[in-house]
């Protein structure tokens, strides 16, 4: 036996009668994952484990870079978007002004769409009333991406367009504008979001599941071989959890969603090295803070090993790179101030756990739309973090804990069983076709909800110390008149195109749709060139809509 | 004693990705013993349609994306419309409170913060349920409404 467990013996000895008379008094304590905690972890919890890691090494549990954040900060890489694209790039330079930057200096810009976009219906569409403009930017027409786009250096500006169903036209619209600009599509840099398995859990009609993931896997061929600066697809962890999963379940079926794309990709005739390194991962982060870093540097290994096991040789390709976006179901609509601190320990975790990039939310987020302050604030959390704390100084700093150590285990071992049952049931694809992954999540929302009325999962403000208080807060007004301003100038873009190229393009459209549903053929470039005649997004979509089904999976 | 039967429309945004509150209500009020019809709505009309085919005592609208305003005052009209009376129409979601009084001045009986215990919102359909009117009164003057 060596020093340290003789020494542990004796000190485990003193340190029981020293707890003695109160320790049957001790309530048991579990994570949000359901995980029991102890209230001292030893050299005990990690026997057994390989702590000789180091970062930049498979499985890259301590990190991705061999010095952590020394070369390499994580991407500031605020969501924003509203109004037309006007006011949308009004908001961009504020926020380059203020320091907002991703690797090496370059521009990093997290455009979220509004709701009708994402969905796929122009700004005039009846069901879009009201939500123009509002929780994200109209984009329409190749003319919004034109205006998007202009004077961004394509080489050192990252688009990261926050889509949803939209998200093969909206490719194919800023493909458009960057053709229009004379650079050509290769020139891009950014991402996108391309997860349509996420409708295993959102709460909207998506294509039926077999289009769903042809289309996934025809985005990430297109790039793979067109636009090589591209991230093909987004591995969406975040919105399993704002659905109501625990830190563990957003893990394990957070992989198994991985695995269902990369799955896709090797059925479609893809080479594992040219498409899974163009992966990446948005994770939540929630409330307690060591389960959150846990499971990032869990995230790292299991996707590692399943990388590899897929065919991957170049460890880069087995990275999984990830933007943490800080937990919107945690922060309360009572005293919106409070959710600064929820906010920054929150961030605090995604640095500790080693995030390649973070949105950190706005304190008024429970309650509308941010402020221009409370998003600067959410910034300035960020960079104060940064610049000021030291956090980042040191790679993979809870390295050697026994209790995190302990608990990534824990937390990995326990997905691992999660994620294997389902392989066995057919995969993600399955579960979401089946809707076994929704109830799952379904029914631990409603727990949680259960533990929060009964107090059993606390909530400062809520819960807990409530003023029982309205609060008068008066969150960032988007003005209805915006609605009016992106109508007119849809309008007036449709008045001077051709509307038999249009009309042309679009029966091209739905012919490669159809002939891509069978298999035969590729979608992208005609998109494009139907983007190129004029075609809108909520045109194009529509056609898709046709062909691929529009169902909601329950 | 059996208790009265209610029917509960929960409409929510077809478009909008964000369905945890609404679907948890549906289930709290289900569990409080309520009959709930889950509905997904493009339009305006489409909640006039579902609350006039599927007879429902209560409308509970859940708008997450903005739009509360522009919505219930196209919406409260067209119900008036519709002949649609005795109706207790409640929303939730994620409103702003300031934006409350002047939601109730368009014609929502009420409108519930974010978070709360479904068994509160239970307690107010039942309190309120035989007595709601949408008949216009002095206060619902459309004038009245701020965007």
């Amino acid at each position: 036996m060596d020093k340290t467990m003789e020494n542990l013996k004796v000190a485990k000895e003193a340190w029981e009668n020293a707890r003695a008379k109160y320790v049957d008094k001790l309530k048991e304590k579990e994570n949000l994952s359901g995980i029991p905690v102890k209230t001292v972890y030893t050299p005990e919890d990690v026997e057994g484990l390989d702590l000789g890691g180091m970062p930049g090494v498979y499985p890259f549990t301590r990190g991705l870079y061999p010095d952590g954040y020394a070369l390499t900060p994580w991407m500031q890489q605020m969501v924003f978007g509203y109004g037309t694209v006007d006011e949308t790039r009004k908001k961009m330079e504020e926020l380059v002004s203020l320091g907002m930057e991703g690797h090496f200096g370059n521009k990093v810009f997290n455009i979220v769409f509004d709701i009708p976009s994402m969905y796929g219906i122009d700004s005039d569409h009846p069901e879009a009333e009201g939500n123009v403009g509002q929780c994200g930017v109209t984009l329409c027409t190749v003319e919004d991406y034109d205006q998007l786009i202009e004077g961004w250096d394509l080489k050192t500006t990252n688009f990261s367009l926050i889509t949803g169903d939209n998200c093969l036209p909206a490719l194919a619209l800023i493909s458009a504008a960057a053709i229009r600009r004379g650079e050509g599509f290769e020139a891009l840099r950014g991402n996108s979001m391309n997860w349509y398995p996420r409708t295993a859990v959102q709460d909207i009609p998506s294509w039926e599941p077999e289009n769903g993931y042809a289309l996934i896997t025809e985005l990430i061929r297109f790039c793979s071989n067109n636009i090589r600066g591209w991230n093909t697809a987004n591995i969406f962890m975040y919105g399993l959890s704002e659905a109501g999963a625990t830190p563990l379940q957003e893990l394990a079926y957070g992989m198994s969603w991985g695995k269902s794309v990369i799955d896709a990709g090797l059925k479609a005739g893809l080479e594992p090295d040219a498409f899974i390194g163009r992966l990446g991962f948005q994770i939540g982060c929630q409330s307690n803070f060591f389960e959150e870093i846990a499971k990032f540097r869990a995230v790292r290994k299991m996707w590692a090993k399943i990388t590899r096991d897929a065919g991957c040789t170049k460890p880069h390709n087995m990275h999984a790179r990830f933007h943490c976006h800080t937990s919107g179901n945690v922060l309360t609509a009572q005293e919106p101030l409070n959710n600064t601190a929820r906010v920054t320990m929150q961030v605090m975790a995604a640095v500790m756990g080693g995030a390649q990039s973070i949105h950190a939310c706005s304190y008024d987020e429970s309650i509308g739309i941010p402020t221009e302050l409370s998003h600067r604030t959410a910034l300035r959390t960020q960079q104060i973090m940064m610049y000021e704390s030291g956090l980042r100084d040191v790679a993979d700093p809870l390295a050697g804990s026994y209790y995190v150590e302990c608990l990534t285990d824990q937390m990995e071992q326990a997905a691992w069983q999660i994620f294997n049952d389902l392989e066995a049931r057919g995969g993600y694809q399955q579960g979401l076709a089946d809707g076994s992954i929704k109830r799952a999540i379904d029914q631990n929302a409603y727990m949680t909800k259960q533990k929060i009325k009964s107090g059993k999962l606390p909530v400062v403000g809520v819960n807990k110390f409530n003023l029982n208080k309205k609060a008068d807060y008066e969150p960032f007004r988007v003005d209805y008149s915006l609605e009016r301003k992106a109508i007119e100038r849809l309008n007036a873009f449709r008045a001077k195109r051709s509307q038999k190229d249009v009309d042309q393009s679009l029966a091209a459209v739905k012919n490669a749709c159809l002939a891509f549903r069978d298999g035969r053929s590729e979608l992208m470039p005609v998109l494009i060139d139907a983007a190129l005649k004029g075609a809108t997004n909520g045109e194009m979509c529509e056609v898709m809509r046709g062909v691929f089904g529009w169902v909601v999976t329950e | 004693m059996s208790e009265r039967h209610i029917k509960v429309l929960v409409a929510k945004k077809k478009i909008d990705v964000h369905g945890r509150g609404s679907k948890l209500i549906a289930q709290e009020l289900r569990d409080a013993g309520m009959e709930v019809v889950y509905f997904r709505f493009g339009t305006v009309e489409d909640i006039v349609n579902a609350v006039v085919q599927e007879d429902v005592d209560v409308l509970a609208l859940s708008i997450f994306t903005s739009g509360h305003l522009s919505i219930t005052r196209k919406l409260v009209p067209a119900l008036r419309e519709a002949g649609v009376k005795d109706l207790l129409l409640i929303m939730g979601g994620c409103i702003p409170e300031v934006d409350f009084e002047p939601l109730k001045a368009i014609g929502a009986h009420e409108v519930f913060s974010p978070g709360l215990p479904g068994e509160v919102v239970a307690d107010y359909i039942r309190q309120h349920v035989d007595t709601a009117s949408l008949e216009e009164t002095e206060k619902a003057a459309p004038s009245a409404a701020v965007q």
